[in-house]
């Protein structure tokens, strides 16, 4: 084990840890792409929250390749994927009394993510 | 896991009160249980997900009533114990004799 | 949340420590004992957060993004290197995203599943933005949270929600207050509020000057 030392402490806050993993993982998406969230229940660890389960999205952009939070926290291992900004029309996560035009932009891993068939 | 801190989409916590000029902590134990999870988080014996896990198992009642650093203090204690770099034991002994110090 | 503590800083030095406060004070001597932590190291990560990493950071991109359109293309395209010309960089900034405000469009940000926050450019985060009301309500009901802050937004103006449920960080590119067009870039940063770069706020206006 590695102690931090005064002398290493802005040095290694600047440096950050960065959970980017530089591998070309092939998208499973693309912006434009319409998505399902799965509706799962973990018991550890996750990212995805109970409100978009379920709900339907349309990918914003793509991130980029990261340690995926599920496995990480349990121990096993990075499981590297792409993580995309999915965009829910607010209607889609709270009924027909939301604002028509907001939405809420989630980071979504691609294992939360299913292709939308249905439209 | 389906917990309470994924908070958002409820009711019932009342309007948002913003604190003018807050000071960046709001006591001293906030700023040794800060620098205590940063520092000891670089001994490399858990990754960022693990702390938030840990965390996240706070009993939700407890946690609910928990600030911020509060949290932080219970998965910092969760996962040393978990690691074995400290037990339940001695920690509880030294808040025991701590606490008999200061009544005397 | 932390309403119960409110006492810890007038009395912590006379008053008897309370039970968090005891059990921080527990585990600081057992891990300085075992040698797992550096007293110096503690001291220079809390005066590295409570003195030199905040919203002034933050606000020095804001300001070059406003007079200098070149910058403001870099931020838009890529943040991280963007805001790293600056020095700002490292933990819970690793990689950032910035969103621009327009007439059209308001962005806020919220992580509802803990505390999420850009470190490096704007520190560490205030104890709303902690908190349940915001992080549970900031997606459900944005524009009556927006509305708490005092602002108030047309209802032909979009809303776009961030949550930061990943390790993305996301800062608001606030719109530039009318008025400032003369102004030096540090003049501007001063305009330049924490809550304007989260997305609750708007940016100072500038105080009228004798010509």
């Amino acid at each position: 084990m590695r102690v931090l030392a005064a002398a290493d402490v802005g040095r290694m806050i600047l440096k950050g840890g960065s959970a980017r993993v530089p591998e070309p993982l092939p998208a499973k998406f693309a912006p434009g792409d319409r998505v399902l969230a799965r509706n799962v229940n973990p018991v550890g660890h996750t990212r995805l929250p109970r409100y978009v389960r379920g709900r339907r999205g349309v990918v914003d952009r793509d991130h980029g390749v990261f340690v995926f939070p599920d496995t990480h926290a349990a121990g096993l291992g990075t499981k590297p994927q792409h993580v995309y900004s999915v965009r829910f029309a607010a209607r889609e996560l709270w009924g027909p009394d939301a604002s028509p035009r907001d939405a809420i932009y989630v980071d979504l891993w691609d294992d939360y993510l299913d292709p939308d068939g249905d439209r | 896991m389906n917990g309470v801190h994924d908070m958002g989409g409820m009711h019932g916590f009342g309007p948002v009160v913003a604190e003018a000029d807050e000071p960046v902590f709001h006591a001293e134990w906030e700023r040794r249980a800060f620098a205590l999870t940063l520092a000891a988080g670089f001994l490399g014996e858990w990754n960022i997900d693990m702390s938030r896990f840990a965390r996240e198992q706070m009993p939700p009642a407890e946690s609910l009533g928990a600030s911020y650093y509060e949290h932080w203090l219970w998965g910092l204690e969760h996962l040393l114990v978990a690691r074995g770099l400290l037990t339940r034991e001695e920690l509880e002994a030294r808040v025991a004799v701590l606490r008999r110090a200061q009544t005397r | 949340m932390s309403g119960g503590h409110g006492h810890d800083h007038d009395d912590e030095y006379t008053a008897p420590l309370g039970e968090t406060q005891l059990r921080v004070k527990a585990l600081e001597s057992l891990l300085t004992e075992k040698g797992l932590v550096d007293p110096q190291a503690l001291a220079a990560l809390i005066d590295l957060y409570e003195t030199r990493v905040g919203p002034r950071n933050g606000a020095r991109v804001v300001a070059r993004a406003w007079v200098d359109p070149a910058y403001r293309k870099r931020l838009l395209d890529n943040a991280s290197a963007a805001i790293a010309e600056f020095g700002f960089t490292g933990r819970q900034g690793e990689d950032m995203v910035v969103l621009e405000n327009t007439p059209r469009v308001h962005n806020m940000v919220v992580c509802t599943l803990c505390s999420c926050y850009p470190w490096p450019v704007l520190g560490l985060p205030p104890v709303w933005y902690k908190s349940p009301p915001y992080r549970s309500r900031a997606v459900l009901d944005p524009r009556g949270v927006l509305k708490e802050f005092g602002v108030a937004l047309a209802d032909d103006v979009e809303v776009r929600v961030w949550d930061s449920t990943a390790e993305v960080r996301y800062l608001v590119l606030p719109e530039r207050p009318p008025g400032t067009e003369g102004l030096h870039e540090d003049e501007l940063a001063a305009l330049v509020t924490r809550d304007s770069m989260i997305g609750v706020g708007r940016p100072k206006a500038p105080e009228r000057r004798p010509r």
